[in-house]
């Protein structure tokens, strides 16, 4: 016998690569530490997830909506710090692509 | 209804209602809306405030998580603020995590139990100085005073500028 | 031995009677005039047999003896006599009603009634005094000539003077079929009966014929009837064949038209009356089975309308429309839909009738009471607000502008039209202003909430089974239901559809790179109502496929990655045997079984479940039995499955060649299912509560559950779940403060 697939319509969900490696994915999820908001859904300003509301990565290895900490930064209190460590926020080079606004 | 901070606030509500219980020693007295929240502190086990009972007000502006919420100890009729260090008798208290060392990613629960460590870990039952001066001059909201810290209230490591 | 006074009173009694009869003729020529004018006065008024020839009197001579008689004051005698004689005649009379009254019991024909009755009048003329002889006599006669009459008539006559009215009636209003009885058509019948005093003594008898007629005709040509206005119908043949006759009863002794016109109006008005409640009464019992036929029986609602005006029995419609509708319509075996399509019509049935919704809103709320317990109210009215071209049973009117959803409204009392609300309006009415049906609809539950989540997990369901990529029939529904929602609940439905364009892109651009048979639809899982999980592993090829997919999407989206919801979606395919090629078109979990037959040729269900994963027996025992009725498989004792290279011609002949997918169970969880997982969540917000705050009455339960996220349940939700959990032991109630059950 020998199967062949003609056509396959498939559904999946998407995800955020983090950087975590939990296979079995149903086990807690992510949220930004910001909105507590999980990263797939969108920061609360935004209606619309994923490329419209992207995640952003620091070189300290926290990860925030982006919208959430550009607004944490763009404060006073914030002196530029990541908020989990409070070491300055420097975004990291990953996969990233900040030209959303 | 359903801004920014009520969302963010309601979350919170629903995680101390039901997943993550306070810790003991920590009960939620009032949250009818999100404007203010009321906490029941006390410390237990060994500590100079066994016995003692404290309200933590919190006020909420739309401002939060980005700014901390205004948190004092509830002064009334029927209770008073602890004789701590740190805290005036008007129930304001100074501590780095209510200002400069705010950090979004923190919850109204990391500052009840922060506030209850502080008093846990206290050494000695005395007033702030000056707190006759300050409690005659303090503004309501006790964010519009700026404090200097003199010990480290902050969840972070010595990292401050 | 009488006194002397005695003798002396008599004789002087007897000299005044001897004046009075004398008259002071002289002698007794006075007395013989008396005489001699008794005798022709008597033998004037003896009551004749009515074959005897008519004797030959000279007018004046009577006369004379009449005024003779009265000089002498011997009226009264006269009278007298006369009444003794009738009496005495009376059996020529008594003969005459027993033999017509005999005649009519044996053949029950009004006509023997008519014409006794045309006999006694003759009896009756025959025996008159003649009204020149004076007032006195001639109503001393009717008086004593109507109680004789009455006496002899036996209680038959009753009802054979009613069939007579009606036969007479019919006769006017049907002279098709008048092949009537003569004494019917004798137009000297109303005047007998005025003659003999039967017009006045069976007046509410002749009434209660003519309703009885007006019933008649009116269930006889109206039951049933809505398609066409029957009241103005009505009317006319009143005006046409009913007033005609009633000139008979109620127009006698009217001289011009002018003024039987005037002697019939109270009358008149009075009959049009009966004829809009019986209309009225028959529209009522019918009412339900007219609304079903609407919008063809319009007609019947605006005769009921104009009824209803006329006639107030709109307690009576509210009160029929209830039962019927809890007999009929409100009880288990009813299908929700159809309680919504007959709500939906009562809805535009009862606007007709009562434009300010008085009575819709009495009638109304037992179904939306019962409509509001039902599991499956929300879905039926969503999948009827999702216009389907296909299916075209919807409850909404496509020539129905589409519009928001409207809240209830407030009186405006500065509003020039604001009228004040009917007098029985109810103190909970409401001011329904001709809304759309569909708000109507969704106003039956407190919060529009539940519907929007309907409305998504309905979405999600059409979305997913969507192949072919096209799916502007859901854009467009949901532009409609923006319409009637507002923009921001469908938010989330925005974001599916943006979904599904997304994956569209990503699909092109990834075939553009390595082609692939595999063409998904990536979801947001946030904003897609939960979706059943089951995590199955496909084998072979088929995993295969996915990596590749999702090694590509990766390539092109480095910050993201795919999870599949492997048990979703269909998979087309070839099965190339040694005899036959089956094409099929399957859900992945039986394309991933038929894939492990691959490997080898024989599997029990345990090793394909070990295979598979997560997957229960039954599930998986279907997913093989399709394969089985495909003839690719073949169920062994040993309850496992063996694959048929050749085709097996020992069995029955399978239908071979595609099979179409089936579509048994939704991929989405519906709402019910996601509602009673959801109050797991919310009872750990009340255990949470309740911990913390020790007892708290129901409101102030409410009142911090709003913030929960997602909690939309109205109090009297909370308190029947509150109930249920008392009842488990979970909590107790005292005074209205709930507690947690320690």
């Amino acid at each position: 016998m020998k199967v062949t697939v003609k056509r396959w319509h498939a559904i999946a969900q998407w995800q955020w690569d983090i950087g975590r490696t939990d296979e079995h994915g149903d086990a807690e999820e992510d949220v930004c530490g910001i909105c507590r908001v999980p990263f797939e859904g969108c920061c609360p300003t935004c209606k619309v997830p994923g490329d419209d509301c992207p995640l952003i990565w620091g070189e300290c290895s926290h990860v925030f909506h982006m919208h959430c900490l550009l607004k944490w930064i763009g404060t006073v209190a914030s002196k530029q710090q990541c908020p989990m460590d409070r070491r300055p926020w420097v975004t990291a080079e990953r996969k990233v692509t900040t030209n959303g606004s | 209804m359903s801004t920014v901070y009520t969302r963010r606030l309601s979350k919170e509500l629903a995680e101390i209602q039901t997943e993550t219980k306070p810790p003991i020693g920590i009960r939620l007295l009032k949250a009818d809306d999100f404007e203010t929240w009321i906490f029941e502190i006390e410390v237990l086990g060994d500590s100079l405030y066994r016995g003692e009972r404290f309200g933590l007000k919190f006020r909420f502006d739309n401002s939060y998580p980005f700014s901390a919420p205004a948190v004092q100890f509830v002064v009334d009729s029927g209770m008073k603020a602890p004789v701590h260090p740190h805290v005036y008798t008007n129930g304001h208290i100074c501590a780095s995590i209510l200002g400069d060392d705010w950090s979004p990613t923190l919850s109204v629960m990391a500052v009840c139990i922060t506030i209850q460590s502080m008093l846990a870990s206290c050494k000695r039952k005395e007033l702030p100085e000056g707190n006759d001066t300050y409690v005659r001059t303090a503004p309501d909201n006790p964010k519009k005073t700026h404090f200097v810290y003199d010990d480290d209230t902050s969840p972070f490591p010595s990292n401050r500028v | 031995m009488a006194s002397d006074a005695l003798q002396k009173q008599v004789a002087t009694k007897w000299q005044d009677s001897f004046n009075r009869l004398n008259r002071g003729y002289p002698g007794i020529s006075g007395l013989m005039g008396f005489s001699e004018a008794w005798a022709i006065a008597a033998d004037f008024l003896y009551p004749r047999e009515l074959g005897d020839p008519p004797k030959d009197f000279n007018t004046q001579k009577v006369r004379s003896a009449f005024d003779v008689l009265i000089q002498c004051r011997m009226l009264p005698m006269l009278l007298e006599s006369f009444v003794e004689d009738m009496r005495r005649r009376q059996h020529l009379i008594t003969h005459d009603v027993m033999e017509f009254m005999a005649e009519y019991e044996a053949s029950g024909d009004p006509d023997a009634i008519g014409r006794l009755i045309l006999r006694l009048a003759d009896w009756y003329m025959a025996w008159a005094p003649g009204g020149e002889l004076g007032h006195t006599l001639s109503s001393a006669y009717i008086v004593n000539f109507q109680t004789h009459i009455f006496s002899i008539l036996p209680p038959a006559f009753a009802g054979g003077f009613k069939r007579l009215i009606a036969a007479t009636l019919a006769l006017s209003t049907e002279p098709a079929d008048a092949a009537g009885p003569s004494s019917v058509q004798d137009s000297k019948l109303w005047t007998s009966f005025e003659l003999l005093g039967l017009a006045d003594r069976y007046e509410s008898l002749i009434a209660s014929v003519c309703y009885e007629h007006i019933e008649n005709h009116v269930l006889e040509t109206c039951q049933g009837k809505w398609d066409e206005p029957m009241l103005s119908t009505l009317r006319e043949w009143m005006a046409d064949k009913v007033v005609p006759w009633m000139l008979l009863p109620y127009g006698r002794g009217a001289k011009t038209t002018e003024e039987a016109r005037t002697m019939l109006q109270g009358v008149g008005s009075r009959f049009d009356f009966h004829v809009c409640k019986t209309l009225c009464d028959l529209r009522t019992k019918e009412i339900f089975d007219i609304i079903i036929d609407y919008p063809e029986s319009s007609p019947a609602l605006y005769d009921l309308k104009e009824c209803l005006q006329r006639v107030d029995q709109r307690p009576q419609l509210v009160q029929a429309l209830r039962k019927l509708n809890k007999r009929r319509l409100l009880h288990p075996g009813a299908d929700t839909k159809d309680i919504l399509t007959q709500y939906v019509s009562i809805i535009r049935c009862l606007r007709i009738i009562d434009p300010p919704g008085v009575l819709l809103f009495k009638v109304a709320d037992p179904i939306r009471r019962y409509l509001r317990e039902r599991p499956d109210t929300i879905r039926s009215i969503v999948a009827s607000l999702v216009v389907d071209a296909e299916s075209g049973d919807s409850l909404v009117d496509e020539n129905e502008p589409i519009q928001p959803l409207q809240g209830p409204q407030v009186d405006d009392y500065m509003d020039p039209n604001w009228e004040p609300e009917p007098i029985d309006a109810g103190p909970e009415f409401r001011t329904n202003k001709p809304s759309d049906v569909i708000s109507t609809l969704v106003s039956i539950y407190d919060s529009k909430d539940l519907f929007i989540k309907e409305l998504q997990v309905l979405l999600a369901q059409r979305l997913l089974a969507i192949k072919d990529g096209n799916y502007e029939k859901e854009r467009r529904n949901i532009e409609i239901l923006k319409i009637r929602f507002g923009e921001a609940p469908l938010q989330v439905c925005e974001v599916m559809l943006k979904d599904m364009t997304d994956s569209r892109r990503i699909d092109q651009h990834v075939q553009s790179q390595t082609t692939s048979i595999m063409h998904p639809t990536i979801i947001s899982r946030h904003f897609w109502p939960q979706l059943q999980s089951s995590k199955i592993n496909m084998p072979g090829q088929l995993k295969d496929i996915q990596e590749s997919y999702a090694r590509e999407y990766t390539t092109f989206k480095p910050d993201k990655k795919l999870r599949w919801l492997s048990h979703l979606g269909s998979i087309h395919l070839d099965i190339e045997l040694q005899d036959r090629t089956v094409t099929a078109d399957v859900p992945p979990l039986e394309a991933a079984f038929i894939e492990l037959f691959s490997e080898k040729d024989q599997w029990t269900v345990d090793e394909l479940i070990a295979r598979v994963g997560p997957v229960d027996r039954t599930t998986a025992l279907k997913a093989l039995l399709a394969w089985v009725d495909l003839g690719v498989l073949k169920e062994e004792e040993d309850s496992s499955f063996r694959l048929l290279e050749q085709a097996d011609i020992s069995g029955a002949l399978r239908p071979s060649g595609s099979r179409v997918i089936m579509e048994d169970e939704p991929a989405v969880v519906s709402v019910q299912q996601q509602q009673a997982e959801q109050m797991k969540v919310f009872w750990k917000f009340i255990e949470g509560m309740l911990t913390n705050l020790g007892s708290l009455p129901l409101d102030r339960i409410q009142t911090m559950l709003k913030f929960a996220p997602g909690y939309d349940r109205t109090v009297d939700q909370l308190a029947a779940f509150m109930e249920a959990a008392r009842r488990e032991g979970l909590v107790t109630v005292r005074e209205g403060m709930w507690k947690l059950n320690r």
